[in-house]
Protein backbone atom coordinates (compact mmCIF):
# COMPACT_ATOMS: atom_id res chain seq x y z
CA UNK A 1 0.00 0.00 0.00
CA UNK A 2 1.37 3.11 -0.73
CA UNK A 3 1.22 6.98 0.37
CA UNK A 4 -1.06 8.12 -2.56
CA UNK A 5 -3.92 5.09 -2.00
CA UNK A 6 -4.67 6.88 1.32
CA UNK A 7 -3.31 10.62 1.75
CA UNK A 8 -5.97 13.82 0.87
CA UNK A 9 -5.13 15.53 -1.90
CA UNK A 10 -7.21 18.48 -1.17
CA UNK A 11 -4.68 20.28 1.01
CA UNK A 12 -5.39 23.73 2.52
CA UNK A 13 -1.90 26.08 2.71
CA UNK A 14 -1.27 29.33 3.68
CA UNK A 15 1.62 31.34 3.53
CA UNK A 16 4.13 32.65 6.03
CA UNK A 17 2.74 36.03 6.84
CA UNK A 18 -0.53 34.91 7.53
CA UNK A 19 -1.31 36.03 11.51
CA UNK A 20 -1.75 33.27 14.16
CA UNK A 21 -5.65 34.30 13.94
CA UNK A 22 -6.32 33.81 10.13
CA UNK A 23 -4.58 30.33 10.37
CA UNK A 24 -6.35 29.24 13.39
CA UNK A 25 -9.61 30.63 12.01
CA UNK A 26 -8.84 28.43 8.89
CA UNK A 27 -8.63 25.25 10.46
CA UNK A 28 -11.71 25.62 12.95
CA UNK A 29 -13.75 26.10 9.63
CA UNK A 30 -11.59 23.27 7.87
CA UNK A 31 -12.11 20.92 10.60
CA UNK A 32 -8.40 19.60 10.67
CA UNK A 33 -5.47 19.96 12.54
CA UNK A 34 -1.98 20.26 10.06
CA UNK A 35 -1.64 23.92 7.90
CA UNK A 36 1.39 22.80 5.54
CA UNK A 37 3.18 26.45 5.34
CA UNK A 38 4.06 27.47 1.55
CA UNK A 39 6.74 30.34 0.43
CA UNK A 40 6.69 30.86 -3.41
CA UNK A 41 5.30 27.59 -4.10
CA UNK A 42 8.04 25.79 -1.67
CA UNK A 43 6.71 23.72 1.27
CA UNK A 44 9.08 25.48 4.14
CA UNK A 45 7.12 24.48 7.55
CA UNK A 46 3.85 22.58 8.91
CA UNK A 47 1.67 24.68 11.70
CA UNK A 48 -0.64 22.67 13.87
CA UNK A 49 -4.02 23.79 16.09
CA UNK A 50 -1.43 22.86 19.13
CA UNK A 51 1.63 25.16 17.59
CA UNK A 52 -0.48 27.93 17.65
CA UNK A 53 -2.34 27.18 20.73
CA UNK A 54 0.60 26.64 22.27
CA UNK A 55 2.37 29.71 21.14
CA UNK A 56 -0.42 32.32 21.97
CA UNK A 57 -1.19 30.71 25.18
CA UNK A 58 -1.03 32.61 28.59
CA UNK A 59 0.93 29.82 30.09
CA UNK A 60 3.95 30.13 27.71
CA UNK A 61 6.83 32.08 28.81
CA UNK A 62 5.96 34.43 25.94
CA UNK A 63 3.23 34.28 24.26
CA UNK A 64 2.65 35.44 20.96
CA UNK A 65 -0.27 37.57 19.68
CA UNK A 66 -2.82 36.67 17.41
CA UNK A 67 -1.48 39.08 15.17
CA UNK A 68 1.82 37.48 15.27
CA UNK A 69 2.95 35.67 11.86
CA UNK A 70 2.28 31.98 10.98
CA UNK A 71 5.83 31.77 9.80
CA UNK A 72 7.34 32.82 13.60
CA UNK A 73 5.70 29.57 15.38
CA UNK A 74 5.80 26.94 12.41
CA UNK A 75 7.14 23.82 12.53
CA UNK A 76 10.78 23.74 9.89
CA UNK A 77 12.32 21.96 8.72
CA UNK A 78 9.09 19.35 7.62
CA UNK A 79 9.62 15.63 7.45
CA UNK A 80 8.24 14.56 4.16
CA UNK A 81 7.34 11.71 2.46
CA UNK A 82 6.88 11.23 -1.30
CA UNK A 83 3.86 9.75 -2.83
CA UNK A 84 5.05 6.21 -3.86
CA UNK A 85 6.44 5.90 -0.51
CA UNK A 86 5.11 2.53 1.43
CA UNK A 87 2.62 3.51 4.35
CA UNK A 88 4.47 1.99 6.81
CA UNK A 89 7.55 3.75 6.33
CA UNK A 90 5.28 6.54 6.69
CA UNK A 91 4.23 5.45 9.62
CA UNK A 92 7.26 4.90 10.50
CA UNK A 93 8.58 8.17 10.34
CA UNK A 94 5.74 9.86 12.08
CA UNK A 95 6.05 7.59 15.00
CA UNK A 96 10.10 7.98 15.25
CA UNK A 97 9.77 11.78 14.78
CA UNK A 98 6.62 11.82 16.92
CA UNK A 99 4.62 14.14 14.51
CA UNK A 100 1.05 13.94 13.83
CA UNK A 101 1.39 14.68 9.61
CA UNK A 102 3.59 13.86 6.92
CA UNK A 103 2.90 16.47 3.62
CA UNK A 104 3.83 14.25 0.58
CA UNK A 105 5.60 15.80 -2.52
CA UNK A 106 6.83 15.04 -6.17
CA UNK A 107 9.79 16.78 -7.42
CA UNK A 108 9.48 19.17 -4.66
CA UNK A 109 5.89 20.04 -5.60
CA UNK A 110 3.24 19.76 -2.88
CA UNK A 111 0.68 16.90 -3.89
CA UNK A 112 -1.17 15.74 -0.47
CA UNK A 113 -0.88 15.38 3.11
CA UNK A 114 -0.97 12.28 5.54
CA UNK A 115 -2.21 12.35 8.71
CA UNK A 116 -2.75 9.43 11.40
CA UNK A 117 -6.47 9.63 11.07
CA UNK A 118 -5.56 8.05 7.26
CA UNK A 119 -3.15 5.68 9.10
CA UNK A 120 -6.05 4.55 11.56
CA UNK A 121 -8.41 4.50 8.10
CA UNK A 122 -5.54 2.29 6.41
CA UNK A 123 -5.41 0.10 9.49
CA UNK A 124 -9.34 -0.62 9.33
CA UNK A 125 -9.41 -1.09 5.75
CA UNK A 126 -6.47 -4.12 6.16
CA UNK A 127 -8.31 -5.89 9.76
CA UNK A 128 -12.15 -5.13 8.29
CA UNK A 129 -14.27 -7.43 6.82
CA UNK A 130 -14.99 -5.80 3.47
CA UNK A 131 -17.13 -8.45 2.79
CA UNK A 132 -19.08 -10.81 4.37
CA UNK A 133 -16.13 -12.99 6.17
CA UNK A 134 -15.38 -15.30 9.54
CA UNK A 135 -12.22 -15.28 11.07
CA UNK A 136 -9.71 -18.32 11.38
CA UNK A 137 -6.96 -17.47 13.53
CA UNK A 138 -4.13 -20.53 13.07
CA UNK A 139 -0.34 -20.43 13.87
CA UNK A 140 1.82 -21.38 11.49
CA UNK A 141 5.52 -22.72 12.43
CA UNK A 142 7.56 -20.65 9.55
CA UNK A 143 7.97 -24.26 6.91
CA UNK A 144 8.09 -23.75 3.07
CA UNK A 145 5.18 -24.83 1.33
CA UNK A 146 2.64 -23.82 4.76
CA UNK A 147 0.80 -21.27 2.92
CA UNK A 148 0.13 -23.56 -0.38
CA UNK A 149 -1.53 -26.09 1.57
CA UNK A 150 -3.18 -23.67 3.82
CA UNK A 151 -4.72 -21.90 0.60
CA UNK A 152 -5.21 -25.42 -1.76
CA UNK A 153 -8.03 -26.52 1.27
CA UNK A 154 -9.71 -23.21 0.95
CA UNK A 155 -10.06 -24.00 -2.57
CA UNK A 156 -10.96 -27.39 -2.71
CA UNK A 157 -13.51 -26.31 -0.16
CA UNK A 158 -15.03 -23.25 -2.82
CA UNK A 159 -14.53 -20.97 -0.26
CA UNK A 160 -12.87 -17.45 -1.07
CA UNK A 161 -10.42 -15.69 1.26
CA UNK A 162 -11.60 -11.86 1.78
CA UNK A 163 -8.06 -11.09 3.54
CA UNK A 164 -4.94 -12.55 5.54
CA UNK A 165 -3.19 -11.11 7.83
CA UNK A 166 0.20 -11.88 9.72
CA UNK A 167 1.95 -11.12 12.84
CA UNK A 168 4.99 -12.55 14.34
CA UNK A 169 5.10 -14.03 17.68
CA UNK A 170 7.87 -13.83 20.70
CA UNK A 171 8.30 -17.53 20.00
CA UNK A 172 9.24 -17.21 16.19
CA UNK A 173 6.08 -18.99 15.03
CA UNK A 174 3.27 -16.55 12.66
CA UNK A 175 -0.10 -16.31 13.54
CA UNK A 176 -2.28 -15.98 10.76
CA UNK A 177 -5.74 -14.37 10.62
CA UNK A 178 -7.71 -15.59 7.35
CA UNK A 179 -11.19 -14.07 6.82
CA UNK A 180 -12.75 -16.40 4.72
CA UNK A 181 -16.25 -15.75 2.70
CA UNK A 182 -18.23 -18.41 4.60
CA UNK A 183 -20.44 -18.63 7.43
CA UNK A 184 -19.37 -22.41 8.26
CA UNK A 185 -15.92 -21.73 9.70
CA UNK A 186 -15.94 -24.93 11.51
CA UNK A 187 -16.03 -26.96 7.57
CA UNK A 188 -12.88 -25.10 6.80
CA UNK A 189 -11.33 -25.41 10.68
CA UNK A 190 -11.97 -29.11 10.44
CA UNK A 191 -10.22 -29.52 7.58
CA UNK A 192 -7.26 -27.36 8.26
CA UNK A 193 -6.89 -29.47 11.43
CA UNK A 194 -6.71 -32.61 9.57
CA UNK A 195 -4.10 -31.22 7.75
CA UNK A 196 -2.09 -30.94 11.07
CA UNK A 197 -2.38 -26.84 11.02
CA UNK A 198 -2.61 -25.44 14.73
CA UNK A 199 -6.41 -23.90 15.21
CA UNK A 200 -6.56 -21.05 17.70
CA UNK A 201 -9.78 -19.99 16.65
CA UNK A 202 -12.42 -21.25 16.68
CA UNK A 203 -12.48 -23.78 19.80
CA UNK A 204 -11.74 -26.87 19.85
CA UNK A 205 -13.30 -29.15 17.65
CA UNK A 206 -12.57 -32.60 15.86
CA UNK A 207 -10.60 -32.96 13.17
CA UNK A 208 -12.54 -34.57 10.38
CA UNK A 209 -10.87 -35.70 7.08
CA UNK B 1 -55.68 -18.28 16.90
CA UNK B 2 -51.89 -17.58 15.21
CA UNK B 3 -51.33 -18.29 11.82
CA UNK B 4 -49.13 -20.92 10.19
CA UNK B 5 -47.44 -20.23 7.27
CA UNK B 6 -45.42 -22.93 4.89
CA UNK B 7 -45.86 -24.61 1.66
CA UNK B 8 -44.12 -27.71 0.05
CA UNK B 9 -42.13 -25.25 -2.39
CA UNK B 10 -39.75 -24.62 0.89
CA UNK B 11 -38.53 -27.54 0.02
CA UNK B 12 -37.08 -26.54 -3.60
CA UNK B 13 -34.82 -24.12 -1.83
CA UNK B 14 -32.34 -26.71 -1.22
CA UNK B 15 -28.11 -27.21 -1.66
CA UNK B 16 -28.25 -31.13 -1.57
CA UNK B 17 -27.43 -33.35 1.50
CA UNK B 18 -23.92 -31.83 2.92
CA UNK B 19 -25.11 -28.39 2.93
CA UNK B 20 -26.01 -26.83 6.12
CA UNK B 21 -29.08 -24.91 5.68
CA UNK B 22 -31.18 -27.68 5.14
CA UNK B 23 -35.69 -27.50 4.30
CA UNK B 24 -35.67 -31.09 6.61
CA UNK B 25 -34.37 -28.11 9.70
CA UNK B 26 -38.50 -26.78 8.77
CA UNK B 27 -40.56 -30.13 7.77
CA UNK B 28 -38.79 -31.51 10.96
CA UNK B 29 -40.10 -28.66 12.92
CA UNK B 30 -43.51 -28.84 11.46
CA UNK B 31 -44.03 -32.84 12.45
CA UNK B 32 -42.52 -32.48 16.00
CA UNK B 33 -45.27 -29.21 16.13
CA UNK B 34 -48.25 -31.61 14.80
CA UNK B 35 -46.80 -34.35 17.23
CA UNK B 36 -47.21 -31.90 20.02
CA UNK B 37 -50.84 -31.44 18.87
CA UNK B 38 -50.39 -27.57 18.01
CA UNK B 39 -53.83 -27.44 15.97
CA UNK B 40 -52.10 -25.48 13.33
CA UNK B 41 -53.20 -26.20 9.13
CA UNK B 42 -50.24 -23.73 7.29
CA UNK B 43 -51.43 -21.23 5.00
CA UNK B 44 -49.96 -22.36 1.71
CA UNK B 45 -48.22 -19.28 -0.21
CA UNK B 46 -47.91 -18.07 -3.78
CA UNK B 47 -44.52 -17.68 -4.68
CA UNK B 48 -43.23 -14.20 -4.80
CA UNK B 49 -42.92 -12.73 -8.05
CA UNK B 50 -39.93 -11.53 -9.74
CA UNK B 51 -41.11 -7.88 -9.78
CA UNK B 52 -41.86 -8.58 -6.01
CA UNK B 53 -38.27 -9.47 -5.35
CA UNK B 54 -37.06 -6.69 -6.83
CA UNK B 55 -38.50 -4.59 -5.03
CA UNK B 56 -35.12 -5.14 -2.89
CA UNK B 57 -33.20 -6.85 -5.19
CA UNK B 58 -30.78 -5.78 -8.65
CA UNK B 59 -32.62 -7.28 -11.73
CA UNK B 60 -29.49 -8.40 -13.09
CA UNK B 61 -28.62 -10.20 -9.73
CA UNK B 62 -32.45 -11.92 -9.97
CA UNK B 63 -32.28 -13.24 -13.70
CA UNK B 64 -29.00 -14.74 -12.90
CA UNK B 65 -30.01 -16.83 -9.78
CA UNK B 66 -33.23 -17.84 -11.95
CA UNK B 67 -31.15 -18.83 -14.67
CA UNK B 68 -28.50 -20.30 -13.02
CA UNK B 69 -31.77 -22.45 -11.03
CA UNK B 70 -32.88 -23.38 -14.54
CA UNK B 71 -29.84 -24.75 -15.38
CA UNK B 72 -29.32 -22.06 -17.79
CA UNK B 73 -25.18 -21.63 -18.90
CA UNK B 74 -24.63 -18.70 -17.29
CA UNK B 75 -21.26 -16.61 -16.73
CA UNK B 76 -19.52 -14.10 -14.31
CA UNK B 77 -21.93 -15.34 -11.65
CA UNK B 78 -19.16 -15.31 -9.14
CA UNK B 79 -19.22 -11.55 -8.99
CA UNK B 80 -22.87 -12.35 -7.39
CA UNK B 81 -21.64 -14.28 -4.52
CA UNK B 82 -22.79 -17.58 -6.43
CA UNK B 83 -21.44 -20.79 -7.10
CA UNK B 84 -19.34 -20.55 -3.84
CA UNK B 85 -19.43 -23.38 -0.72
CA UNK B 86 -22.21 -21.17 1.29
CA UNK B 87 -24.39 -20.34 -2.05
CA UNK B 88 -23.55 -23.42 -4.38
CA UNK B 89 -25.40 -23.32 -7.68
CA UNK B 90 -28.70 -25.40 -7.38
CA UNK B 91 -31.36 -26.58 -9.37
CA UNK B 92 -34.44 -24.58 -8.90
CA UNK B 93 -32.62 -22.06 -6.36
CA UNK B 94 -34.46 -19.22 -7.84
CA UNK B 95 -38.12 -20.41 -7.25
CA UNK B 96 -37.24 -22.49 -3.75
CA UNK B 97 -35.64 -18.88 -2.99
CA UNK B 98 -38.94 -17.26 -4.27
CA UNK B 99 -41.41 -19.69 -2.49
CA UNK B 100 -39.76 -18.62 1.10
CA UNK B 101 -40.11 -14.71 0.00
CA UNK B 102 -43.90 -15.56 -0.86
CA UNK B 103 -44.49 -16.99 2.81
CA UNK B 104 -42.63 -13.75 4.46
CA UNK B 105 -44.56 -11.61 2.07
CA UNK B 106 -47.95 -13.12 2.76
CA UNK B 107 -47.08 -13.43 6.59
CA UNK B 108 -46.49 -9.39 6.22
CA UNK B 109 -49.82 -8.70 3.99
CA UNK B 110 -52.20 -10.72 6.13
CA UNK B 111 -51.04 -8.83 9.12
CA UNK B 112 -51.54 -5.50 7.18
CA UNK B 113 -55.33 -6.40 6.11
CA UNK B 114 -55.96 -7.18 9.78
CA UNK B 115 -56.59 -10.90 8.74
CA UNK B 116 -53.90 -11.93 11.53
CA UNK B 117 -52.25 -10.49 14.62
CA UNK B 118 -49.26 -13.29 15.04
CA UNK B 119 -47.98 -15.30 12.05
CA UNK B 120 -45.52 -18.32 12.10
CA UNK B 121 -43.75 -18.68 9.01
CA UNK B 122 -42.26 -21.97 9.19
CA UNK B 123 -39.10 -21.08 6.86
CA UNK B 124 -37.15 -17.93 5.29
CA UNK B 125 -34.92 -15.41 7.44
CA UNK B 126 -32.34 -15.34 5.13
CA UNK B 127 -30.83 -12.28 6.44
CA UNK B 128 -27.38 -11.94 4.45
CA UNK B 129 -28.79 -11.49 1.43
CA UNK B 130 -27.69 -8.47 -0.18
CA UNK B 131 -28.96 -6.13 -3.16
CA UNK B 132 -27.03 -8.37 -5.56
CA UNK B 133 -25.10 -10.22 -3.80
CA UNK B 134 -25.90 -13.88 -2.01
CA UNK B 135 -23.76 -14.45 1.04
CA UNK B 136 -24.32 -16.84 3.94
CA UNK B 137 -26.66 -19.13 2.57
CA UNK B 138 -28.94 -16.52 1.17
CA UNK B 139 -30.11 -15.69 -2.02
CA UNK B 140 -33.07 -13.59 -1.67
CA UNK B 141 -33.81 -11.82 1.32
CA UNK B 142 -37.03 -12.64 2.47
CA UNK B 143 -37.17 -10.22 5.60
CA UNK B 144 -36.11 -7.17 3.37
CA UNK B 145 -39.13 -7.72 0.89
CA UNK B 146 -41.97 -7.91 3.44
CA UNK B 147 -40.42 -5.18 5.45
CA UNK B 148 -40.09 -3.05 1.78
CA UNK B 149 -43.96 -4.01 1.69
CA UNK B 150 -45.36 -2.65 4.79
CA UNK B 151 -42.99 0.30 4.66
CA UNK B 152 -44.56 1.34 1.50
CA UNK B 153 -47.76 0.90 2.99
CA UNK B 154 -47.04 3.40 5.52
CA UNK B 155 -46.11 0.98 8.82
CA UNK B 156 -43.09 1.65 11.24
CA UNK B 157 -41.60 -1.94 11.53
CA UNK B 158 -39.23 -3.23 14.22
CA UNK B 159 -37.54 -5.70 13.25
CA UNK B 160 -35.43 -7.88 16.13
CA UNK B 161 -33.07 -10.68 15.08
CA UNK B 162 -31.75 -12.99 17.67
CA UNK B 163 -30.12 -14.92 14.87
CA UNK B 164 -26.34 -15.70 16.33
CA UNK B 165 -24.97 -13.93 12.89
CA UNK B 166 -25.48 -10.50 12.82
CA UNK B 167 -28.61 -9.17 9.52
CA UNK B 168 -25.68 -7.48 7.38
CA UNK B 169 -28.51 -7.95 4.47
CA UNK B 170 -31.58 -6.42 6.10
CA UNK B 171 -29.58 -3.55 8.05
CA UNK B 172 -27.76 -2.66 4.47
CA UNK B 173 -31.29 -2.41 2.83
CA UNK B 174 -32.84 0.45 5.52
CA UNK B 175 -30.00 2.02 6.70
CA UNK B 176 -30.32 5.26 6.29
CA UNK B 177 -34.63 4.46 7.01
CA UNK B 178 -36.71 5.82 10.42
CA UNK B 179 -39.26 3.83 8.88
CA UNK B 180 -37.56 0.72 10.31
CA UNK B 181 -35.75 -0.06 13.53
CA UNK B 182 -33.83 -3.15 13.11
CA UNK B 183 -32.04 -4.61 16.51
CA UNK B 184 -29.93 -7.64 16.36
CA UNK B 185 -28.09 -9.52 18.90
CA UNK B 186 -25.29 -11.63 18.13
CA UNK B 187 -22.11 -13.30 18.39
CA UNK B 188 -19.44 -10.53 18.13
CA UNK B 189 -18.39 -9.95 14.18
CA UNK B 190 -14.59 -9.64 15.94
CA UNK B 191 -14.96 -14.12 15.84
CA UNK B 192 -17.95 -14.72 13.23
CA UNK B 193 -19.43 -14.32 9.85
CA UNK B 194 -20.33 -11.75 8.50
CA UNK B 195 -17.69 -9.62 10.29
CA UNK B 196 -20.24 -6.64 10.78
CA UNK B 197 -22.59 -5.47 13.59
CA UNK B 198 -20.50 -3.65 15.67
CA UNK B 199 -22.13 -1.40 18.73
CA UNK B 200 -21.00 1.88 16.11
CA UNK B 201 -23.10 0.89 13.54
CA UNK B 202 -26.55 3.11 14.33
CA UNK B 203 -27.91 3.78 11.19
CA UNK B 204 -26.99 6.61 8.52
CA UNK B 205 -28.54 10.38 7.66
CA UNK B 206 -32.64 9.90 8.88
CA UNK B 207 -32.12 6.11 10.00
CA UNK B 208 -29.55 7.27 12.75
CA UNK B 209 -30.11 6.09 16.29
CA UNK B 210 -33.12 3.31 14.54
CA UNK B 211 -30.18 0.10 13.75
CA UNK B 212 -29.09 -1.34 17.30
CA UNK B 213 -26.37 -3.80 17.41
CA UNK B 214 -25.62 -5.61 20.23
CA UNK B 215 -22.22 -7.97 19.96
CA UNK B 216 -22.37 -10.65 22.28
CA UNK B 217 -18.59 -12.63 23.21
CA UNK B 218 -18.06 -16.28 21.93
CA UNK B 219 -19.63 -18.31 25.04
CA UNK B 220 -22.37 -16.18 26.35
CA UNK B 221 -24.91 -18.19 27.99
CA UNK B 222 -28.81 -17.46 28.89
CA UNK B 223 -28.82 -15.27 31.57
CA UNK B 224 -26.71 -13.08 30.31
CA UNK B 225 -28.51 -13.04 26.67
CA UNK B 226 -31.44 -12.01 28.21
CA UNK B 227 -29.88 -9.22 30.57
CA UNK B 228 -28.58 -7.63 27.41
CA UNK B 229 -31.91 -8.23 25.69
CA UNK B 230 -33.72 -6.78 28.54
CA UNK B 231 -31.39 -3.85 28.22
CA UNK B 232 -31.27 -3.17 24.90
CA UNK B 233 -35.14 -4.48 23.10
CA UNK B 234 -37.39 -3.20 25.67
CA UNK B 235 -36.56 0.35 25.87
CA UNK B 236 -35.86 0.71 21.96
CA UNK B 237 -39.52 -0.45 20.92
CA UNK B 238 -40.74 1.55 23.55
CA UNK B 239 -39.18 4.77 21.99
CA UNK B 240 -39.55 3.45 18.58
CA UNK B 241 -43.21 2.25 19.00
CA UNK B 242 -43.85 0.11 15.68
CA UNK B 243 -46.90 -0.69 13.77
CA UNK B 244 -45.57 -4.61 13.36
CA UNK B 245 -42.95 -6.45 15.00
CA UNK B 246 -40.70 -8.84 12.89
CA UNK B 247 -38.69 -11.14 14.11
CA UNK B 248 -36.16 -13.38 12.55
CA UNK B 249 -35.58 -16.37 14.66
CA UNK B 250 -32.58 -18.11 14.09
CA UNK B 251 -31.73 -20.96 16.23
CA UNK B 252 -28.28 -21.21 15.55
CA UNK B 253 -27.39 -19.66 19.34
CA UNK B 254 -27.95 -22.77 20.70
CA UNK B 255 -25.45 -24.50 22.78
CA UNK B 256 -24.84 -27.47 20.22
CA UNK B 257 -24.76 -25.22 16.86
CA UNK B 258 -22.00 -26.36 14.79
CA UNK B 259 -21.32 -22.86 13.17
CA UNK B 260 -21.62 -20.41 16.16
CA UNK B 261 -20.51 -20.28 19.72
CA UNK B 262 -23.22 -18.75 22.20
CA UNK B 263 -24.34 -21.19 24.77
CA UNK B 264 -28.27 -20.77 24.80
CA UNK B 265 -30.55 -23.64 25.90
CA UNK B 266 -34.70 -24.50 24.97
CA UNK B 267 -35.11 -22.53 28.53
CA UNK B 268 -33.32 -19.29 27.54
CA UNK B 269 -35.19 -19.54 23.97
CA UNK B 270 -39.07 -19.83 25.58
CA UNK B 271 -37.87 -17.01 27.72
CA UNK B 272 -36.84 -15.13 24.97
CA UNK B 273 -40.12 -15.77 22.84
CA UNK B 274 -41.99 -15.28 25.77
CA UNK B 275 -40.31 -11.34 26.07
CA UNK B 276 -40.57 -11.12 22.62
CA UNK B 277 -44.78 -11.54 22.71
CA UNK B 278 -45.19 -9.61 25.78
CA UNK B 279 -43.16 -6.87 23.53
CA UNK B 280 -45.07 -7.38 20.81
CA UNK B 281 -48.42 -6.68 22.64
CA UNK B 282 -47.12 -4.09 24.49
CA UNK B 283 -45.23 -1.65 22.23
CA UNK B 284 -45.98 -3.39 18.39
CA UNK B 285 -49.97 -3.64 18.72
CA UNK B 286 -50.03 -6.74 19.43
CA UNK B 287 -48.69 -7.23 15.48
CA UNK B 288 -45.91 -9.80 15.09
CA UNK B 289 -44.80 -11.90 11.89
CA UNK B 290 -42.03 -14.51 13.12
CA UNK B 291 -39.38 -16.31 10.74
CA UNK B 292 -37.27 -19.14 10.89
CA UNK B 293 -33.34 -18.49 10.07
CA UNK B 294 -30.19 -20.21 10.76
CA UNK B 295 -29.86 -23.61 13.04
CA UNK B 296 -28.11 -26.45 12.58
CA UNK B 297 -27.77 -28.76 14.93
CA UNK B 298 -31.49 -30.67 13.90
CA UNK B 299 -32.41 -31.62 17.08
CA UNK B 300 -32.04 -28.19 18.75
CA UNK B 301 -33.88 -26.28 15.92
CA UNK B 302 -36.66 -28.72 15.97
CA UNK B 303 -36.85 -28.20 19.60
CA UNK B 304 -36.26 -24.99 19.90
CA UNK B 305 -39.07 -23.71 16.80
CA UNK B 306 -41.57 -25.92 17.89
CA UNK B 307 -41.46 -24.54 21.75
CA UNK B 308 -41.58 -21.30 19.87
CA UNK B 309 -45.35 -22.87 18.66
CA UNK B 310 -45.98 -24.05 22.06
CA UNK B 311 -45.28 -20.32 23.25
CA UNK B 312 -47.44 -18.66 20.37
CA UNK B 313 -50.38 -20.78 20.26
CA UNK B 314 -50.37 -20.63 24.07
CA UNK B 315 -49.75 -24.00 25.76
CA UNK B 316 -47.95 -25.65 28.01
CA UNK B 317 -44.10 -27.33 26.97
CA UNK B 318 -44.83 -30.53 27.50
CA UNK B 319 -41.47 -32.56 29.24
CA UNK B 320 -41.11 -35.20 26.86
CA UNK B 321 -39.91 -35.36 22.73
CA UNK B 322 -42.61 -37.75 21.46
CA UNK B 323 -41.04 -40.75 20.32
CA UNK B 324 -42.91 -41.41 17.20
CA UNK B 325 -41.15 -38.15 16.10
CA UNK B 326 -38.20 -39.32 17.69
CA UNK B 327 -38.18 -42.64 15.52
CA UNK B 328 -39.00 -41.18 12.74
CA UNK B 329 -36.34 -38.89 12.24
CA UNK B 330 -34.01 -40.82 14.18
CA UNK B 331 -31.37 -40.93 11.18
CA UNK B 332 -31.01 -37.82 10.87
CA UNK B 333 -30.84 -36.74 14.40
CA UNK B 334 -28.27 -39.05 15.71
CA UNK B 335 -28.00 -39.13 19.55
CA UNK B 336 -30.97 -36.54 20.65
CA UNK B 337 -32.20 -35.95 23.92
CA UNK B 338 -35.72 -37.11 24.71
CA UNK B 339 -37.01 -34.00 26.97
CA UNK B 340 -37.90 -31.38 24.86
CA UNK B 341 -35.87 -28.77 26.97
CA UNK B 342 -32.23 -29.31 27.71
CA UNK B 343 -30.58 -30.60 30.86
CA UNK B 344 -28.74 -27.01 32.73
CA UNK B 345 -25.61 -26.16 31.80
CA UNK B 346 -22.63 -27.10 33.79
CA UNK B 347 -20.88 -24.61 35.02
CA UNK B 348 -17.91 -23.15 33.22
CA UNK B 349 -14.99 -21.04 33.82
CA UNK B 350 -14.52 -17.65 32.68
CA UNK B 351 -18.20 -16.19 32.42
CA UNK B 352 -17.34 -13.27 35.23
CA UNK B 353 -15.08 -11.69 31.76
CA UNK B 354 -17.24 -12.54 29.36
CA UNK B 355 -20.28 -11.31 31.21
CA UNK B 356 -18.38 -8.10 32.33
CA UNK B 357 -17.86 -7.19 29.02
CA UNK B 358 -20.98 -7.88 27.43
CA UNK B 359 -22.57 -5.36 30.21
CA UNK B 360 -19.61 -2.99 28.71
CA UNK B 361 -21.54 -3.58 25.05
CA UNK B 362 -25.08 -3.04 26.25
CA UNK B 363 -23.82 0.22 28.29
CA UNK B 364 -21.93 1.66 25.60
CA UNK B 365 -24.96 1.17 22.99
CA UNK B 366 -27.82 3.16 25.61
CA UNK B 367 -24.93 5.50 25.61
CA UNK B 368 -24.23 6.05 22.26
CA UNK B 369 -28.13 5.77 20.96
CA UNK B 370 -29.57 8.02 24.49
CA UNK B 371 -28.83 11.44 22.19
CA UNK B 372 -30.72 10.13 19.44
CA UNK B 373 -33.63 9.02 21.29
CA UNK B 374 -34.99 12.31 21.53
Amino acid sequence: MFVEEIMHRDVMTVSPDVTLAEAYQTLRRGRFRHLPVIEEGRLIGVVTDRDLRLATSRLADHPFAPEARVGDVMSSPVSTAHSRDPVEQAARVMRDARIGCLPVEEDGELVGILTVTDLIDAFLAVTGARRPSGRLELRLEGRPQEFAALTKVFADLDVSIASILTTQESDGGTRVIVRPETIDLRQVASRLCAEGFEIVWPPPLACQP
Amino acid sequence: MPTLIYGPGYGNYDFGDRHPFSPVRAEATLDLMRQLDIDAEPVIPEPATIDEVCSIHDREYVETVEALGTGEDVSDFERFGLGTADNPIAPGMGEGARHLVGGTLTGARRLMSGADERILQLGGGLHHAKRSFAAGFCVYNDLSIAIKDLVDHGMYVAYVDIDAHHCDGVQETFYSSEQVMTISLHESPEFLFPGTGWVHELGRGMGRGHHLNVPLDPFTRGAGYLRAFDAVVGPALSWFRPDVLVVQAGADGHATDPLADLMLTTADYEALFRRLIALTDQHAKGRMLVTLGGGYSLHAVARVWAILGLVLWDMPVPAKVPQAWLERWRPLLGDAPEELHDAALEAAPGQEEIESHNRQTTTRLLDAVAPLWI
